[in-house]
């Protein structure tokens, strides 16, 4: 069982908001958690990433007390999501991957009334600024569009000034502009000390914006990580540079660290180790060869995510 | 300031803005009224129990804003809300799905007694308003059918599985409801059969006419009504407990 417990910091203290142990599901008797375990600190933003029905938004829920859970341990801020749901709920904020508000609810109504169930005194019209909902404060939510739904969500979800948002799918249907505004209003909250737990697919959302990811697939956590640490998972990176001809690259295959070598005819691709990309450098400067364009691509995070979240181990 | 107290202007406002609403709980129960009352005239016979067809109609009209409002505006709503993730909305918000139907229930009682008080003021210019008999009774005959009739209608909003499905179960509860209680063809003129069943149904036609009017069962009609809100209250629990268990 893969466990994802944060990383000390140098004072090797961290505080840990979320603490998630063995955590259990099913539905109908059909297993979607089969002993999830993790932790996350508070300040963080932490992704909860892997394919449709992996459990994500099942997580997400039972740790905001939505959805009752079979087995496991799960402490938020303090509270037990089950039994203490009531006293945990004032500190969270959340957009649901799948819910509404009534179709003729204006925009202003709504900032309003979530701002009046808000246990502390909270200015909605803050809020409406922030996420450019003033002027759409008179229009009903039945005629609103997909990415401006989404914008009054995540605003409804923070306008209670939450220790814990969670975001499912946070920036689904929303325009370029809008989601990365989005994103910057997120890393202002959690600037502000809020602690954010990220349910997506995106895996750029995902390296923008987590600190740390945590992977599921069915049911269980396969890997959890910095994206940087994770996008490096794959063992490899790859060299791209001109070459005249492939005479040139004979022997490379040899240098140690180097798993592969192709020529297009004008490009070479190269796949190597990490630690051999300065080998590599090293034998070309020796035969002469001080290519211009010589490039180290590393994987993206979705590149080296989407073999674990297909279940490969590696 | 609650969340109940804070729910409640604006399930009021939600409410009067849908028009179908509006139609069914305002204008169809005095339009109902004008045209039976009309129809009848005031001779009295002995299926109306001898008391006067234009009395009868202002009085039993009385009963219809309870049966649009619990029976279809509430279960529709309620239906829609658990449809479309509203009810979670809230949930997730710290608002308990049992404060936005208490909400929904509280705004439904207060437009019923709208409903009321729109039919008198169409009877008053046009066949008047007939003398109450028993107005503590009369008053109580209302105050129970609301209440239990508000209940089942808790209980189809939860048991349906659409908002299309509430309508359609409201809609087939509600004019059994309204024909057998004596709404369209007086109690007295139904055959033995439709008067016995007219008899075991939470109608508030006649617990609200009858002491009006000054005849007697209420008695008889307060059992029927605490069988039902029974009947409603077990359902609910049931429908609360089933659907724990399923999230």
């Amino acid at each position: 069982m893969c466990k994802c417990r944060p990383a000390l910091s140098v004072a090797g203290m961290q505080n840990t908001a979320i603490e998630v142990h063995d955590l259990k599901k099913s539905y109908d008797g059909r297993p979607v958690l089969r002993g999830v375990s993790f932790s996350v600190r508070a300040g963080e933003i932490f992704g909860i990433a892997g394919r449709n029905g992996a459990g994500k938004t099942t997580t997400a829920e039972i740790l905001q007390g939505l959805r009752s859970r079979d087995g496991g341990r799960v402490d938020v801020l303090g509270f037990d999501p089950g039994p203490e749901r009531r006293r945990l709920r004032p500190l969270l904020g959340a957009q649901l991957q799948t819910s509404a508000l009534p179709e003729r609810l204006r925009v202003g109504e709504a900032l309003r009334l979530f701002a009046r169930l808000a246990p502390a005194r909270s200015d909605w019209r803050q809020f409406a600024d922030a996420w450019r909902l003033g002027p759409l404060l008179d229009t009903p939510f039945g005629n609103l569009s997909g990415g401006q739904r989404q914008r009054l969500f995540v605003a409804l979800a923070m306008i209670n000034r939450p220790r814990a948002l969670f975001l499912d799918e946070l920036t689904q249907g929303l325009d370029p502009v809008a989601r990365r505004d989005a994103w910057q209003l997120i890393e202002q909250a959690r600037d502000h000390g809020t602690t954010v737990v990220l349910v997506t697919h995106d895996m750029e959302e995902a390296e923008r914006l987590c600190d740390r990811v945590a992977v599921l697939h069915d049911g269980r956590l396969v890997a959890c990580a910095r994206p940087v640490e994770l996008a490096s998972s794959t063992g490899t990176v790859r060299l791209r540079f001109s070459s005249p001809a492939a005479a040139g690259l004979a022997g490379l295959g040899s240098v140690p660290g180097v798993t592969a070598v192709g020529y297009d005819g004008t490009t070479a691709d190269v796949t190597v180790e990490p630690v051999a990309v300065v080998r590599v450098a090293t034998e070309l400067a020796r035969r002469d060869l001080a290519p211009s364009d010589f490039t180290v691509i590393r994987p993206s995070l979705e590149e080296a995510l989407v073999p674990l979240m297909n279940g490969d181990p590696r | 300031m609650t969340a109940l107290a804070a729910l409640t202007p604006t399930e009021l406002r939600l409410l009067v803005r849908d028009w179908t609403v509006l139609v069914f709980a305002f204008v169809f129960p005095p339009l109902v009224m004008l045209v039976l009352a009309g129809v009848f005239g005031t001779h009295a016979t002995v299926g109306f129990g001898w008391r006067n067809p234009q009395h009868y109609y202002v009085a039993a009209s009385v009963g219809v804003p309870v049966l649009a409002l619990a029976l279809v505006g509430l279960p529709v709503t309620l239906a829609a809300y658990r449809e479309r993730g509203v009810l979670r909305r809230f949930e997730a918000f710290g608002v308990s799905p049992a404060t936005v139907i208490a909400t929904q229930a509280i705004v439904a009682a207060g437009l019923i007694l709208v409903g009321v008080g729109t039919v008198l003021v169409v009877a008053a210019p046009t066949y008047g308003i007939p003398h109450v008999t028993h107005p503590v009774q009369a008053a109580l005959g209302l105050a129970a059918s609301t209440l239990t009739l508000l209940l089942l209608g808790i209980a189809v909003g939860l048991a349906a599985p659409s908002a299309r499905a509430a309508q359609a179960i409201g809609l087939i509860a509600f004019f059994p409801l309204y024909l057998l209680g004596g709404g369209g063809p007086p109690n007295g003129a139904m055959t033995g059969a439709m008067h016995s069943i007219s008899n075991a149904l939470p109608s508030p036609i006649p617990a609200i006419a009858d002491p009006w009017l000054g005849l007697p069962g209420l008695g008889v009609q307060l059992a029927v009504f605490a069988a039902w809100a029974a009947l409603a209250l077990v359902a609910i629990w049931w429908l609360v407990r089933r659907a724990a268990h399923q999230s």
